[in-house]
């Protein structure tokens, strides 16, 4: 094998392709689109927060509306005084976003109020319109049953979940829901690259076959020095792509929650004093982009299963576009390819729910669906590291196998023209080679 | 000296055997042509010859070394079935094909350089071959092939699609590449273009090599057996002729081989009754003819397809 030739034909590879608008485009777009969505969170969280919608309270009961007040000064206004017709004007010209009337039968039965609205209601204005509504029932039924300040105190509190991993190390934040989301995504990434690249590397060794110049090259240089040049060049392709991508995350995670923090601060800066403590408490909280950070060595276990999961499926698909001389013509083909890949992606859901099931410990060892599989299970969960030795040896056992038997299928099939093979001629190649 | 030789070679697909029991050897310096129907085994004799495919049984040497990707940077081929990377620069392809057939990038780059000048495409070097015309990405394709300046050119079926300045151009270079003592192997049905250039011929059909040696002795070999006559007349008279056949025939030539000792007399005085005769020669048989002979009329069909 002459590593020269191959290194050229990886170069040619790489660079034909690197320079072509559509990757430029999808390497560069994709983390803008990133930075694009978590800036919408914050903006939609903290606009959310912002624009103070105005209640009219009818009260007559005579002690929920000051109940209200403590709770939000600025939306809710007494209408007490007003005719219920005028009120509803109001509602209908703008002056207002709604009314509630209230009755003591509220306090006294559990009977619903009704907020009637105008314009948009949102879902987040009714329902915190609700939950201030039911704390202060809930509050004046409670002095008025005198009840005692132990049991007040008991209905006040709100005992909340924190939950803490344990590592070696010892204790640590950690956010599981976010550790399997995560996974799922890198394995969803593994997934699209190992289906797109292999794509793309198919598509490439058809193009050489139609346009004849692969008797040209097999003139000059190895059909398995073309193939794996060609293989390995698309392979770094993707490389520079997801490494791209992998950066400006880390990039961007690091600095999310400070720029998002003073973002916010600067918002609240421009609220008038009053208003200013009611909208931090409905605000975003910026270090909730601190779980964005992720511990940057899930990334060269992505490399790792990335590459290897690249090799396997890789060589099928280069053997693939060196039997047929269309792209039409891969369809009967790309069934066996597409059955064990599709099963990895649609295991990875499960393994996002409990990566510790039986079902995720055995797709993450099954070498084809492991590139997928293992990856999110290590993002959500502590694998053993023999889980991980094992799934990398079986990977690379597999990859052998089968690109010894595609290299067989690729130097006859780019010589050939007109029928498509049948699986059958497809063994006879194997055999031949 | 013998730069290619091809030894005993069989190669099978299948059921098919595509080259049967096959030896040949071309001379240092000389144009080599390999003439032979659709289907005889030319192709694939080539591919063995480029180390494209290995044989089944015998060998090849090349300069000495068995066929191997030593021997391929030797070479310069043009395959039948031309083509080259339609979205890539027309400069950086070549740089990329001459490198790949191991030739250093500052010579190759010279190289490239001299024969793009040499065939005035020097300003198509940064256009994609996509952009260029059938008639430019053939002159493309001969430096494709020619720039690593290998000792031997193997060209497989040249002229067959050439506009005809090409096919002249084409012409040229090959004549030009043996003053310079290079050896060229073509392969083609087109016999006119043999007799014009090659020096010797391998005559290919259903698998074997069935005739070879220099052009003119084979042409010797078959005496002269052929009349060339011009006439003037009603040429439906040489529909009479028994034990004829006749060659490139047209409304005044008729090109007729003689069979089975029919007298040439004969064929004269028939002649002169039916047209007037402006010539009557004998002479050597064409290689059209030798071709058609040797093949087999059966095969003449296909020869055409």
């Amino acid at each position: 094998m002459d590593f020269n030739k191959i290194l050229l034909v990886l170069k040619r590879e790489y660079l034909t392709r690197v320079r072509t608008k559509s990757f430029i485009l999808s390497t560069l777009l994709t983390p803008l689109a990133f930075l694009a969505f978590m800036a919408i969170i914050v903006v939609v969280t903290i606009s959310d927060g912002e624009v103070t919608k105005t209640v009219g309270i009818y009260d007559e009961t005579g002690v929920l509306y000051s109940r209200l007040v403590e709770i939000d000064s600025i939306r809710y206004q007494n209408v007490s005084q007003l005719e219920i017709d005028s009120i509803r004007a109001d509602v209908l010209s703008g002056g207002i976003d709604g009314y509630v009337v209230l009755s003591d039968a509220f306090i006294e039965t559990s009977e619903s109020p009704t907020l009637v609205y105008g314009g948009s209601g949102g879902l987040s204005f009714i329902e915190s319109v609700e939950d201030h509504l039911r704390e202060v029932v809930r509050e004046e039924r409670l002095s008025r049953s005198q009840v005692s300040p132990e049991v007040r105190e008991i209905f006040e509190s709100r005992p909340q979940l924190k939950s803490v991993k344990l590592t070696e190390e010892g204790e640590e934040e950690d956010n599981a829901v976010f550790g399997a989301a995560f996974g799922f995504i890198l394995g969803l990434l593994i997934f699209i690259g190992v289906f797109g690249y292999g794509a793309l590397l198919m598509r490439g060794v058809i193009e050489e076959k139609t346009s004849r110049i692969v008797e040209v090259i097999a003139s000059s240089i190895k059909p398995i020095e073309l193939m794996l040049g060609k293989l390995f060049g698309i392979l770094a392709l993707a490389v520079t792509q997801f490494g791209v991508w992998i950066a400006s995350y880390i990039g961007l995670s690091v600095i999310a929650a400070p720029v998002a923090g003073m973002i916010v601060n600067a918002q609240l800066q421009n609220l008038p004093e009053d208003a200013r403590e009611a909208a931090a408490n409905n605000a975003f909280d910026p270090s909730a982009l601190e779980q964005f950070v992720v511990d940057p060595s899930i990334f060269l276990y992505f490399f790792l299963f990335f590459f290897i999961g690249f090799l396997i499926y890789a060589g099928i698909f280069a053997a693939i576009g060196s039997a047929v001389d269309s792209e039409q013509d891969t369809q009967q083909f790309m069934m066996p390819v597409m059955i064990p890949i599709f099963i990895g992606y649609f295991l990875n859901l499960r393994v996002m729910e409990n990566p510790d099931s039986t079902v995720s410990v055995i797709a993450s060892l099954f070498p084809l669906t492991a590139p997928i599989n293992m990856i999110s299970r290590i993002a959500a969960t502590e694998v053993p590291f023999w889980q991980i030795g094992l799934s990398l040896l079986l990977m690379i056992g597999t990859f052998a196998g089968l690109m010894w038997l595609a290299a067989k299928i690729y130097r006859v099939g780019i010589l050939m023209y007109g029928k498509k093979p049948s699986y059958k001629e497809l063994a006879k190649w194997i055999r031949q080679g | 000296m013998v730069i290619i030789n091809v030894e005993n070679v069989t190669k099978t697909f299948g059921t098919n055997t595509a080259v049967n029991d096959v030896s040949f050897e071309v001379e240092k310096g000389r144009i080599f042509g390999l003439l032979g129907p659709n289907g005889a085994g030319k192709t694939t004799t080539i591919r063995m010859i480029n180390n494209i495919l290995a044989p089944d049984t015998g060998q090849i040497n090349i300069n000495g070394h068995v066929a191997s990707p030593f021997t391929q940077k030797m070479i310069g081929y043009m395959p039948e079935e031309r083509g080259l990377y339609k979205k890539m620069k027309v400069g950086e392809q070549l740089l990329y094909l001459t490198q790949l057939k191991g030739m250093k990038t500052s010579a190759a780059k010279k190289s490239i350089d001299f024969w793009l000048e040499r065939f005035e495409a020097s300003d198509w070097k940064k256009k994609e071959l996509g952009e260029l015309s059938k008639g430019m990405s053939q002159k493309i394709q001969f430096i494709a092939t020619i720039a690593h300046d290998p000792d031997i050119y193997i060209f497989d079926e040249p002229f067959s699609g050439l506009d005809p300045i090409n096919s002249e151009t084409l012409k040229e270079v090959i004549i030009e590449l043996k003053e310079q003592g290079k050896t060229i192997l073509f392969s083609t049905h087109r016999m006119e273009q043999v007799e014009q250039m090659c020096d010797d011929i391998c005559l290919f059909n259903k698998g074997k090599a069935v005739l070879q040696g220099k052009l003119r002795e084979v042409k010797a070999s078959f005496g002269k057996n052929t009349i060339n006559l011009e006439f003037e007349g009603d040429g439906a008279f040489l529909d009479k002729l028994e034990d004829v056949r006749i060659n490139n025939r047209s409304t005044n030539f008729a090109e007729i081989r003689v069979l089975n000792g029919q007298s040439m007399q004969e064929i004269l005085k028939l002649a002169m009754e039916h047209a007037e005769i402006h010539r009557f020669e004998r002479v050597q048989p064409s290689l059209n003819e030798i071709f058609i002979s040797t093949v087999g009329e059966d095969n003449i069909k296909t020869v055409e397809a």
